[in-house]
């Protein structure tokens, strides 16, 4: 009720009230009011008038003895409290706590009636005069009077901490009355609760926990040690749900996960036959997610698995690829390589929930190791060599396509993808000039991925490759079109190959047997006449034949032999022993190759058409060979093993790398260039850094290497260097 | 309405006014008399006394409760007060802490 005092006019009187106000009226009033706050303390309020006692403090209020019924309320409830106090400090052992709940609950009923029948004077007496209202000011009193209570302020907190600690043994206490207790605590204000019990709550978790997590980790492995911190953990979360106030949870699982994870890390990662490196190599997915997901909690927990795993990665992955025993195999090599990445690719996926930068950990990882064997490009062409030749034969598209996507991950942490590039070229002709090819589809589908990936610059060789083989096709049919006389006799296929576009070859020819020579040279006159202008060139080293052939007791089969072998073959339509000089003047074909043309022919079990004396397991200079006529076999096809792209030899590879490196030169000065057009000045350092950025995408460019080229550019007059700086080179246009 | 819904607020000369609980509880004063925890006579009975209220003045009260309510719920009407009430209305209302 305001009252505006505008109308100065107008007084307004106060209010005259009927009782005749005598001195004794206070005290009188007092009386009442403090004999019904005694009644309602002893449980005794139903026969009280709440009416009366509400008009009583209305009155004493308005008749401006608000502080006497103020000063008598809190010195009453004060004299109340203590007596309370005394009964819960008398309260034995178990009884403790539930005296005081049982206590608190009282009062807190009183409170509310005393507040209610006092409200007039909460609602006028105390906001004018800066007081603590009725209800505020019980529970301060409570707060002094019973909870400071020296006795009982160190009991209470010493009775709750065991409480504590005997759930945490195992022991079952009564929840209830401690979310109560608690509650009251909390209901007190933030900061009793706190001082009163938070924390030492947290000191002597962070105690008992330093001493567990010593006696866990002494004597339990990496596996149950965890299992134990989680189950710790979440133990303690619970026990905020049920009785703590919800924001100690962050506080105490900080106390938990330095105590029993951040001060442990170290040991626990390295633990021996248990620690994160076994884990990992036994897949534990379940061991290996709930150290993550712990581990994620602290600082630098995920950080010290990260850095675990990678080293591992990179040992067990460099010992993979220097490992003299597997590069026999480039097959077996590349298909480890795979099995290690879908096997990582597992444990983070299950176990590390997917975490990016365990994945790009992962793959740095494999970036560093794949690099550090030379071979590794070679060897992944192989495997897909070997897949496309064989190996997806029954195998569903989408597992071709699953397989060759591994390929290209495996692609993608090449440095020198050139190098796979020179490799796979060579590998792809092989296969489309043999027909060996299993999948056109795949192939294509293969060629696709790299062009998405490197451009298409990198694949326009490949598919050049590819429409040749097209075009031969067409060629040969015009060609035994225009020759009907053909129909009989031995069948010429030729491949026009573009040169250029198909891996260089030596072109060493050898003797072809006469009749097919004839054909060949029919063949050169079309295709000279189709196509003027052209140069034709055989390359007999990369063919195949299959001849029929009749054996000692009649047996006939049909082989399937290379160029070489056929050659070989042919010669003895006309005589029964040949020794090798014999072959290699009649044939022509160089040694090496001559060499390992009889090894398959005389020397594989099954597939001996020939018959070699002295019977040794190697091709001699002085060996002679003959007809096997003893030779048999199931089938009538036999398909004599043809030199099969393998691994190359030292001297070999040496050649290729050189070619690489010759590739190179170009397209490093063309990057020099391209970057300096626009950049028209640059430093030495920038260019570098510049050009190894361009080519990255291809292979990792040399810096020394870089220099010649600059230095070649600066002799051809594309670039000077700048007349001040010697540092700075020009573009010349 | 069954009894345990009313109230009974009788004024100083003894005049008996039955009224629906929810309109009595708009006086907040009323309201914790017939709600507060401990079983005060007024919460067992059901009944307030109340002797310095006239039979005039309570029965005026007991109109704006109902009009409150309704005006509450919406209806806008204008609630006449006679100017000679005005006085022991607003000592009423300052006491029912309406």
């Amino acid at each position: 009720m305001s009252n505006p005092q505008k109308k100065k006019n107008f007084q307004i009187e106060a209010f005259k009230h009927k009782v005749v106000v005598d001195p004794k009226y206070a005290d009188k009033t007092w009386k009442i009011l403090e004999h019904a706050i005694h009644e309602i303390y002893n449980h005794n309020a139903s026969g009280l008038s709440f009416e009366e006692l509400y008009r009583n403090a209305y009155n004493m209020v308005l008749h401006k003895f608000g502080e006497k019924l103020y000063t008598g309320l809190v010195s009453t409830m004060t004299a109340h409290l203590k007596e309370i106090s005394k009964s819960i400090e008398d309260a034995q052992g178990g009884l403790f706590l539930e005296e005081l709940n049982r206590k608190w609950n009282d009062h807190n009923k009183a409170l509310q009636m005393i507040r209610d029948i006092l409200m007039y004077m909460d609602r006028t007496f105390i906001p004018s005069t800066r007081k603590t209202p009725v209800h505020e000011l019980g529970l301060i009193l409570w707060r002094d009077n019973v909870i400071y209570s020296s006795k009982i302020r160190s009991r209470l907190l010493d009775t709750l901490l065991e409480l504590v600690l005997r759930e945490r043994t195992g022991e079952v206490i009564n929840r209830g009355l401690m979310r109560n207790i608690i509650k009251m605590l909390m209901d007190l204000g933030t900061s009793v609760y706190q001082e009163e019990f938070e924390q030492q709550f947290l000191e002597v978790s962070a105690e008992f926990y330093k001493g567990e997590s010593q006696k866990f980790i002494e004597c339990s492995d990496c596996g149950d040690y965890l299992k134990k911190a989680e189950r710790r953990l979440n133990e303690e979360m619970d026990r905020v749900t049920h009785y703590l106030d919800a924001k100690s949870e962050a506080k105490i699982t900080n106390v938990v996960e330095k105590e029993m994870i951040a001060n442990h890390m170290p040991t626990l990662v390295h633990m021996e036959n248990s620690g994160l490196v076994k884990m990992l190599l036994d897949d534990k997915y379940e061991d290996l997610g709930r150290m993550y997901s712990l581990f994620r909690r602290v600082p630098n927990g995920l950080l010290t698995i990260r850095e675990v795993m990678t080293s591992h990665i990179r040992e067990i992955g460099k010992q993979l690829v220097t490992d003299p025993e597997r590069l026999k195999d480039p097959v077996e090599f590349v298909q480890r390589l795979l099995d290690e990445k879908d096997k990582y690719d597992s444990i983070i996926n299950l176990a590390f929930n997917n975490d990016k930068t365990f994945q790009n950990a992962l793959n740095s990882s494999f970036e560093y190791f794949i690099n550090l064997n030379t071979r590794s490009p070679e060897f992944i062409s192989l495997f897909v060599d070997d897949k496309l030749r064989k190996g997806l034969k029954g195998v569903s598209e989408e597992d071709v396509e699953v397989i060759l996507d591994k390929v290209m991950m495996l692609f993608r942490y090449l440095q020198e993808k050139d190098v796979f590039e020179k490799y796979y070229k060579q590998h792809l002709a092989k296969r489309l000039l043999s027909g060996k090819t299993v999948s056109d589809d795949a192939e294509r589908s293969l060629i696709v991925k790299l062009k998405t990936e490197c451009g298409y610059q990198f694949t326009s060789k490949l598919e050049g490759m590819f429409t040749d083989m097209k075009t031969s096709q067409d060629t040969m049919q015009g060609f035994y079109a225009s020759h009907p006389e053909l129909g009989e006799g031995p069948t010429l296929t030729v491949q026009v190959l573009t040169t250029g576009s198909w891996p260089t070859q030596p072109s060493v020819t050898c003797n072809l047997p006469a009749e097919m020579s004839a054909l060949c040279e029919k063949f050169r006159a079309y295709y000279l006449g189709t196509h003027t202008g052209r140069r034709l060139s055989w390359q007999t080293n990369m063919g195949t034949a299959d001849i029929k052939a009749t054996f000692g007791k009649g047996q006939k089969h049909e082989l399937n032999v290379s160029t070489y072998q056929m050659c070989v073959l042919m010669l003895f339509n006309n005589s029964d022993r040949l020794s090798y000089k014999e072959i290699e003047q009649a044939t022509e074909i160089p040694a090496s190759d001559l060499k390992r043309c009889l090894q398959s022919l005389a020397l594989v079990k099954g597939k001996n058409v020939l018959r070699k004396e002295p019977m040794s397991k190697d091709i001699g200079e002085d060996d002679a060979f003959f007809v096997n006529d003893k030779f048999a076999s199931k089938f009538y096809k036999v398909k004599i093993g043809t030199v099969v792209a393998q691994k190359e030899s030292e001297p070999e590879k040496q050649e290729t790398r050189q070619r690489v490196e010759e590739d190179r030169k170009p397209q490093i000065e063309a990057a020099i260039v391209r970057i300096m057009k626009s950049r028209r000045v640059l430093d030495h350092n920038n260019i570098i850094t510049e050009v190894t950025k361009q080519l990255q995408s291809r292979f990792l460019a040399n810096p020394t290497e870089i220099k010649k080229r600059i230095e070649s550019l600066i002799e051809r007059d594309f670039l000077e260097r700048d007349n001040v700086d010697r540092k700075l080179y020009r573009y010349l246009a | 309405m069954r009894k345990e819904d009313t109230v009974k607020l009788i004024s100083a000369e003894g005049f008996e006014f039955v009224v629906d609980k929810r309109a009595a509880m708009v006086s907040q004063t009323i309201r914790n008399m017939l709600t507060s925890p401990g079983s005060f006579a007024e919460t067992q009975l059901g009944e307030v006394t109340f002797p310095e209220i006239s039979t005039t003045i309570l029965e005026k009260i007991c109109q704006y409760f109902h009009w409150s309510l309704q005006y509450a719920s919406g209806k806008e009407s204008e609630f006449h007060i006679e100017p000679e009430l005005t006085l022991e209305l607003m000592m009423a209302a300052n006491y029912l802490h309406t």
